[in-house]
């Protein structure tokens, strides 16, 4: 009996094992390897030599670069964050309204999302042009010569915050979902007390969607750090560095100036700040963030 | 019974995920570090850059398949990120046997020192290839690579704006002063050109052919910047460019120019053998001469060297074969066949298919002469990436129309870090 009893424990490990063992190989195991690497001096080639707390006293004391880089990283997702929130709840509730064709529109909204993180480079790269961009003519057409957006260090920072904006699909997405279990009592009750629709939507909508608004902030706020595919491809960190976001600083430490065990311990650092950043938010959000139960009455959203 | 199926489909089932996600490590794991035993072929991994060509290079790797039976070599292309890909494979010890290199100063110590190769050929092994290519692909006394292409820089022209501007054409005679005339009456006379354009990004290993035809460099004989990146001479220099910009005779690029070159918008640029396709199929009437001399330089105008080599992986476990393979294509026959997007390096074959007579390749050679006897900062200093991350954004604050500071003082910054 002890046997089968040992099977039936076991089973479920078995089943998962596959994940575990990827889990460890390719997630854990990295992470644990790149905290060590972070503690020595490592090439590419050579041998590694350990220096101990070396590589953090350098990053903290003697690199400007890195402080350029993290304020610029910062400052990208104080902008990127709630701009991407606003348009992403805005479109959410446009795609909730029971009007002919909506699932079009769900669809077209959704579809940006779906591209691949080079195309839309190599898209929006054409796009803002200062000579032959799209942007520009379109401006052109109402009187604004715009910027050079890829060349003036004053609007490339605006520029990839600009493209950002693509992958907005996916909170929308969420937003909406949540949206639409709102049980539409709440909004018959309100608007026969003579609440406005905007009233109805900071009272109502707003309140009891903010445990996804939690969800979204965190990984916004985390995909935002950690940006460094459209970067990379659409400015390359211009111009004169403008848009040399932390990601990039990693990057280029690692394979353009070959010391893996510093940009190991610059990683770890981002890791740190994004740990601290989110239990902050978390934190907060006792404050702000309503846990009320779930009516499950009659589906739909706002209906007029 | 029924307890026993349930074990057997539940062990069956993670045996068949484990062998189907391991199937294929399995079959990199046997390409590489395969040991020659009788029968068996020698298996190399031969990693190229190329993006145009991949079917010719295809064809020409199947040859020399079919040619023996005692190597089999597999073509890796790995196209953009080359360097990274080559960084990760060297880091992790996994480098492809043979592979194109152009970035020595980086990666030489993951080669293999090829001086006791070229030793056990037949003398004239080394002559037979252009001489100015030998210091481009060695570090300090070896050779870390066989010279398969290289490229010089020269001046592009668009015949069709000259006529249009009544001007007369480039000549090797010409020099900078000459071309900022020409570019001045040009952007005067052709409604919506400019006369030259230059690349806003300027890269620094290319820059610093400018600054040799001025009589200066990056840095000294010792490595050293200050006096050399910031003389009088590399002043004028980066001067010069930027009031072309400042007069409105010249645009800085935010691409590489060709865009620019093939619609029109500008009548002149400086590149290298890259371009001449892509101009050709845009049917541009265009011409190709030296780059012209700074006129108080005294001297001709120099050109960098973009040389790429074939090299070998200090770790392969094939390197005879990895020998092989490399004379194979960087012999004469596959000089002649990549005749249409590689300029040749052996001697032999420039004589034989005439190229020096042909007006798209002759003053790349040409130039390749007056060239001979620099060496780039890259091959001298040992922190070339830093230095080449200052220069970069020291263009960038020097020739973006945006900020277009003052030469002097930024590079006294370079030279004081």
């Amino acid at each position: 009996m002890k046997k089968k009893q040992l099977i039936k424990k076991a089973t479920p490990f078995l089943f998962i094992s596959p994940w575990i063992i990827g889990f460890v190989l390719f997630t854990a195991g990295p992470l644990i390897l790149s905290l060590i690497m972070s503690f020595f001096d490592w090439s590419i080639f050579g041998n590694p030599s350990l220096i101990g707390l070396d590589n953090y006293v350098e990053m903290f004391t003697q690199d400007p670069q890195f402080w350029k880089s993290l304020l610029l990283t910062l400052k990208y997702a104080a902008i990127f964050v709630p701009l991407n929130l606003g348009i992403a709840l805005f479109l959410a509730m446009l795609i909730s309204q029971s009007i002919r064709g909506v699932k079009v529109f769900r669809t077209i909204f959704y579809l940006p999302a779906v591209v691949s993180g080079v195309a839309i480079s190599i898209l929006w790269k054409w796009i803002l042009n200062g000579d032959y961009g799209i942007l520009n003519y379109l401006l052109s057409l109402i009187g604004i010569q715009g910027p050079k957006w890829l060349v003036d260090p004053a609007w490339a920072l605006f520029a990839v915050i600009l493209a950002s904006a693509f992958g907005v699909g996916s909170m929308m997405l969420i937003f909406y979902a949540d949206i639409k279990n709102i049980p539409i009592e709440l909004y018959e009750a309100a608007s026969l007390d003579g609440a406005s629709p905007t009233g109805q939507f900071f009272r109502i909508t707003l309140p009891i969607i903010t445990p996804t608004i939690l969800f979204n902030v965190i990984t916004s706020m985390i995909s935002a750090f950690q940006q460094l595919t459209l970067v990379m491809l659409l400015t390359e960190g211009g111009p004169l560095k403008s848009t040399y976001f932390y990601g990039m600083f990693v990057y280029n430490n690692a394979f353009e100036h070959h010391r893996l065990g510093y940009a190991s311990a610059n990683a770890w650092i981002m890791l740190i700040i994004i740990l601290l950043l989110t239990s902050f938010v978390f934190k907060s959000s006792s404050a702000w963030v309503y846990y009320g139960t779930e009516l499950k009455t009659a589906k739909g959203g706002k209906k007029k | 019974m029924k307890k026993v199926m349930r074990i057997v489909l539940v062990v069956a089932l993670l045996a068949v995920t484990f062998i189907s996600g391991c199937a294929n490590n399995k079959q990199q794991g046997d390409n590489s570090g395969n040991k020659s035993n009788g029968d068996a072929k020698v298996k190399i991994r031969f990693a190229s850059w190329s993006k145009d060509h991949l079917d010719k290079q295809k064809k020409l790797v199947n040859d020399f398949n079919a040619s023996q039976d005692k190597i089999e070599v597999s073509l890796e292309t790995y196209g953009d990120d080359y360097d990274t890909k080559i960084t990760a494979g060297m880091g992790s010890k996994d480098a492809p046997d043979v592979m194109y290199m152009w970035n020595y100063p980086a990666f030489y110590n993951g080669l293999e020192p090829l001086d006791s190769y070229i030793d056990k050929e037949e003398s004239g092994f080394k002559e037979k290839y252009y001489d100015a290519l030998w210091a481009y692909n060695s570090i300090g006394n070896s050779v870390y690579g066989i010279p398969v292409g290289f490229s010089t820089h020269c001046l592009y022209y668009n015949k069709d704006l000259f006529d249009q501007a009544g001007i007369k054409y480039p000549t090797e005679e010409w020099t900078w002063d000459d071309l900022k005339a020409a570019a001045a009456a040009i952007t005067e006379k052709c409604d919506g050109a400019k006369g030259f354009s230059y690349k806003l990004k300027a890269d620094p290993y290319d820059y610093e052919m400018y600054l040799w035809s001025n009589g200066s460099g990056y840095v000294d004989k010792d490595g050293n910047l200050n006096g050399s990146i910031n003389s009088n001479q590399s002043v004028e220099v980066l001067e010069f460019f930027q009031d072309m910009q400042k007069e409105g005779i010249a645009v800085a690029t935010e691409g590489e120019g060709q865009d620019e070159m093939s619609s029109a918008k500008t009548a002149m640029f400086i590149s290298g053998t890259w371009p001449i396709d892509t101009l050709k199929k845009a049917g541009l009437n265009f011409g190709i001469v030296e780059i012209p001399a700074f006129a108080t330089s005294g001297q001709d105008s120099v050109s960098i060297l973009s040389s790429s080599g074939v090299s070998i992986s200090k770790d392969s476990s094939n390197k005879e074969a990895a020998w092989e393979f490399v004379k194979y294509w960087t012999g004469e026959e596959l000089n002649k066949a990549r005749i249409e997007y590689e300029l040749p390096v052996l001697n032999s074959v420039v004589e034989s298919e005439k190229l020096l007579d042909d007006e798209y390749r002759a003053p790349f050679y040409s130039m390749l002469k007056q060239s001979s006897g620099y060496t780039p900062t890259s091959f001298v200093i040992d922190h070339w990436s830093v230095l080449k991350d200052n220069l970069e954004l020291s263009f960038e604050r020097i020739f973006n129309p945006s900020t277009l500071e003052d030469v002097k003082t930024v590079l006294d910054e370079v030279a004081a870090k």
